[in-house]
């Protein structure tokens, strides 16, 4: 790590120290009950990997859009409609391959959703970032629609699914958790991102296009598809991502299954440094301060928003990073 | 016939209330855009500004303090998105997107701090319907003062370049990045003006999630509004009536959801150019690069 990052580090800590002393809390103990919380037994450790793979679709999304210099901040809206669609085929598949026809309509739900963003821009070079910003609410939206009108589930209270059949639920790896196998999917499918990006002439394209568009089209990368299939491929896996925490985790479709994780996402997939096998590593780091958040609230009195807080400087301070990299050498 | 002029002015009334936070925010996203910095962080600032009102109106039984600490609230997330644009060529959307969860992130936290539960302050001395009118009229004076500002003076021409060619202002003898960073925090005070709008003029409180999503329909309203002040003023009037009409039209058949999306629906229609030639500021969005000299 860098100096810049250390310093980052060093001025996040004292101001969760702060805002612990500001809670009337003690910050050390705050932090041992949000480890505790997160790493302290099996139960635990289950449930930060539960969180890990709940991260890691959607950094891999924005990672994978980003790298064709995309951004793709709609991945909760993607997760929405690739949940609502695993939620919807899990719940009606008859008989056989259920699951598969979940996680398939699901990856194709968000592909679609984020397809629409990458035709805006490829053909009207409108910006993605406004368009995946709008799809997100109009995918809740869309969700609610469908759940509470037409689609209403029978004796639903709210805008959810009926509960998937056995046969549509992704198996545990751990027994009494709620461990699936979305993590070793996710993980796979890192491996999968990585080895396009670095072995594939389309991940060349990918990075060309993002690194130096100018360049890339004047040697006849069509910069439109590019950026139509990238849009395309990161919905398809924020999708994904949604589709398992569906018939992983909840079992059900809920509106609210992806709640701010794709933002997260974003900053999960900044600190892996846009390389789907570091994002791995940071998705679990991330997932630590997720899954111990509630410990900390219950037992050290200290609010989960803390988290937030910390997670949105984080954020900034990510953003800022070019700088810090770019000011060092400065020619005399 | 009575009942009609009756009904037509409360709509009327109703528009111009949902309207007002609005167009606040829309008018700060406008000021930061036509700089040259884009801000997603409307909504954060919106959150800030309410908190904050909230916060002091409350300690201090005073809500004039009040509105000018959401002010200042929302002018502070402004500089810091602009310093860290231009001093630090940082990235718009991720910094932006960081300060939203920061500020809401944080908005959760203090109401615990400050008020010793969970999810909503208690209700403070607030502006009441005097001040509610005061400030929809502010609103609408903004729009136009700030048209004018934009168009009719030397800095407002200033203040464009920015957002179209940075290098023409350097060469001018100006700091661009010291323009972009005062007009972000000028647009996140009258941002944070709207998130006092909600809490005291609105309603008397502070609690999760009242933002709702307007900073997002505020730049919803930008965009459609072809990144001019009276245009996201006819936005947001066009997105507060919309909001408005939903409380009439409960019980006609029309699902909520549809007109909840069509603000959403009206920003992804502008962006294909559908409706007209409206476009972003060139430099909207191009870090400030540093310079070595």
């Amino acid at each position: 790590m860098t100096r810049s990052a250390w310093a980052a580090l060093a001025v996040l800590a004292l101001v969760g120290a702060g805002a612990t002393l500001l809670a009337g809390a003690n910050p050390l103990a705050a932090f041992a009950a949000l480890l505790r919380g997160a790493l302290g037994g099996p139960q635990q450790i289950a449930e930060t990997l539960v969180q890990t793979a709940s991260l890691l679709f959607p950094a891999l999304a924005v990672a994978f859009a980003l790298r064709a210099g995309l951004f793709n901040i709609g991945a909760d809206g993607q997760a929405v409609v690739g949940g609502l669609a695993a939620g919807l085929i899990g719940a009606a598949w008859p008989g056989a391959g259920a699951l598969s026809a979940a996680l398939a309509g699901g990856t194709l739900a968000g592909a679609v959703w984020g397809a629409l963003a990458g035709a805006l821009r490829a053909r009207f070079g409108g910006s993605e970032v406004i368009a995946t910003l709008m799809l997100n609410i109009l995918a809740g939206l869309l969700a609610t629609y469908l759940l509470s009108g037409p689609l209403r589930a029978p004796g639903a209270d709210g805008p959810e699914t009926a509960t998937l059949p056995a046969s549509a639920w992704l198996p545990l790896l751990a027994q009494d958790t709620r461990l699936s196998f979305a993590l070793p999917l996710a993980v796979l499918l890192a491996l999968a991102l990585q080895f396009v990006l670095a072995r594939t002439v389309y991940g060349f394209e990918l990075r060309a296009a993002g690194k130096a568009p100018e360049v890339a089209r004047r040697a006849g990368i069509d910069l439109g598809a590019v950026a139509f299939s990238a849009l395309s491929f990161s919905g398809a896996i924020a999708g994904l991502g949604g589709a398992t925490i569906v018939t992983g985790v909840l079992h059900r479709f809920n509106p609210a299954l992806s709640p701010g994780y794709g933002f997260i996402g974003i900053a999960v997939a900044l600190v892996g440094g846009l390389e789907p096998l570091r994002i791995i590593v940071a998705a679990f780091g991330f997932a630590i301060l997720q899954s111990g958040s509630l410990t900390m609230q219950a037992f050290a009195h200290v609010p989960r928003d803390v988290i937030a807080l910390l997670e949105g400087l984080a954020i900034v301070a990510l953003a800022a990073r070019r700088a810090f990299v770019a000011r060092a050498p400065v020619p005399p | 016939m009575n009942d009609a002029f009756a009904g037509a002015a409360s709509f009327a009334a109703l528009t111009l209330v949902k309207t007002a936070p609005i167009l606040f925010a829309a008018l700060g996203g406008v000021l930061c855009e036509r700089s040259g910095v884009v801000n997603i962080a409307l909504e954060g600032q919106l959150a800030a500004g309410a908190f904050a009102a909230v916060v002091v109106a409350g300690a201090t039984g005073n809500p004039l303090l009040g509105l000018v600490a959401g002010v200042v609230a929302g002018a502070l997330l402004g500089f810091v998105l602009g310093f860290a644009a231009t001093r630090f060529a940082a990235d718009h959307i991720v910094a932006g997107m960081g300060l939203n969860i920061f500020a809401l992130g944080a908005c959760a936290f203090g109401i615990v701090v400050a008020f010793r539960r969970p999810g909503a302050s208690d209700e403070v001395a607030a502006l009441g319907n005097a001040g509610e009118a005061a400030l929809i009229a502010v609103a609408l004076c903004a729009a136009l003062g700030m048209h004018a500002f934009l168009y009719l003076t030397p800095w407002g021409l200033r203040l464009r370049a920015c957002g179209e060619n940075p290098a023409a202002v350097r060469d001018a003898g100006l700091d661009p990045a010291r323009l972009r960073t005062i007009a972000c925090t000028l647009g996140g005070g009258l941002t944070g003006l709207g998130g006092v709008f909600l809490a005291l003029a609105e309603l008397d409180l502070y609690s999760d999630g009242m933002t709702a999503g307007r900073g997002f329909i505020a730049l919803a309203a930008v965009i459609f509004g072809g990144w001019t002040p009276l245009g996201a003023a006819a936005a947001s009037l066009v997105f507060g009536a919309l909001s408005a009409l939903q409380f009439g039209l409960q019980r006609s058949g029309i699902p909520s959801e549809a007109m909840q999306a069509l603000p959403y629906l009206a920003a992804l229609a502008a962006l294909a150019g559908l409706t007209g030639r409206a476009r972003a500021p060139q430099a909207d969005g191009v870090p400030e690069e540093r310079r070595f000299d």
